[in-house]
C-alpha cells in the first residue's frame, strides 16, 4: 500500500499539469512499514529524455510528451535530499498526459517489488486519477497496490 | 581497502535490507564482484545472461558514471563510496498523435 501525505499528492498532480502536455517525473520520498510506503514528499526532477535508453523501435529523443527519463544524477540528488530529512526514495511518479494512469510496456526500471511506481493522469491539462504500481520481482508484469492520501503527521 | 556500495532500496531487498555494504577492494569490479559473491540474488538483478551490467543499472563513483571513467577497472580510493543507481524511463502505450494530443470539444468547453 502506498499512502501519500496531502502535500505529497498536490505537489504531484501540480508538476504534471505544469509540465503538460509533456511528461513529468519525480521521486517518492519517505519511509517503509512493512507493507506500506508512506510518502512524506515528493522530489520534482526534470524529464531530460534525449533517447538515452531504447525503449521501442521508434523512440525519438526530442518526443518528451511520451517518454521520460530519470537521470541518474537526479536520483542521487533526491536519495540525498531524503537521507538528510532520515527518509528514503521509496518510490518514483511520472505522468501520462492524456492517458490512463496505467503503466505502458515501455515503462521499464529495475524497480523491485518493494520500490512504487506511481502514475498521474492529466486530462487535457488537469491532473485526474493517480494510481501506484509494483514490479514484480522478475520484471514482468506490474501490479496495481492501494493508494490513499491521508495526513501523516 | 576499505570502500562502500550505496544500494538503492528498490534492490535491497536482495542485499539483505542493507543500505549499503563495505568491503575492501581497489576497483569498482572487485567491489561489486565482492558484494555479489554475498548477496547472489542482488546479482542477477544487476548483472545480464553475459555477465554485463544491465542498461538499467548505473554505476557511480561519487557523481561520476563509470561508463565515463574506466568501466568496471575505475580505480577506487580508500573511503569511496560507489552508488549502484536505477535509470527509470518510460513513455505511453502509444506515440501522441494528433488526435491523442488534440483536446476534445467537451474538455475545451471547461467540462
Amino acid at each position: 500500500m502506498l499512502k501519500l501525505q496531502a502535500e505529497a499528492a498536490a505537489a504531484i498532480s501540480a508538476h504534471a499539469e505544469a509540465i503538460y502536455p509533456n511528461e513529468c517525473v519525480g521521486l517518492l520520498l519517505g519511509r517503509f512499514t512493512s507493507e506500506t510506503r508512506s510518502v512524506v514528499a515528493a522530489f520534482a526532477v526534470e524529464n531530460r529524455w534525449e533517447g538515452q535508453v531504447q525503449l521501442s523501435a521508434h523512440d525519438r529523443p526530442d518526443s518528451r510528451r511520451d517518454r521520460f527519463y530519470l537521470d541518474p544524477r537526479d536520483y542521487l540528488r533526491a536519495d540525498q535530499a531524503a537521507r538528510a530529512q532520515g527518509l528514503d526514495v521509496v518510490g518514483c511518479y511520472h505522468s501520462h498526459p492524456d492517458h490512463p494512469a496505467e503503466p505502458s510496456e515501455r515503462d521499464q526500471a529495475i524497480a523491485g517489488p518493494s520500490f512504487a511506481f506511481a502514475i498521474q493522469s492529466v486530462r487535457a491539462g488537469r491532473a485526474s486519477e493517480l494510481r501506484s504500481w509494483l514490479l514484480e520481482a522478475d520484471g514482468s508484469r506490474f501490479v496495481e497496490e492501494e493508494l490513499a492520501v491521508a495526513d501523516l503527521g | 581497502m576499505a570502500v562502500t556500495l550505496a544500494i538503492p532500496t528498490a534492490l535491497r531487498q536482495y542485499a539483505g535490507g542493507q543500505a549499503s555494504i563495505s568491503a575492501d577492494a581497489a576497483t569498482v569490479g572487485e567491489l561489486l564482484r565482492a558484494v555479489v559473491e554475498q548477496h547472489p540474488d542482488l546479482g542477477r538483478h544487476l548483472f545480464g545472461e553475459q555477465g554485463k551490467l544491465r542498461s538499467f543499472v548505473n554505476v557511480y563513483v561519487g557523481d561520476e558514471d563509470i561508463r565515463y571513467l574506466d568501466g568496471e577497472e575505475s580505480p577506487l580510493r580508500d573511503g569511496e563510496t560507489v552508488s549502484i543507481i536505477p535509470a527509470i524511463a518510460g513513455g505511453q502505450p502509444e506515440a501522441v498523435s494528433l488526435q491523442h494530443s488534440a483536446v476534445s470539444p467537451q474538455a475545451a468547453a471547461g467540462a
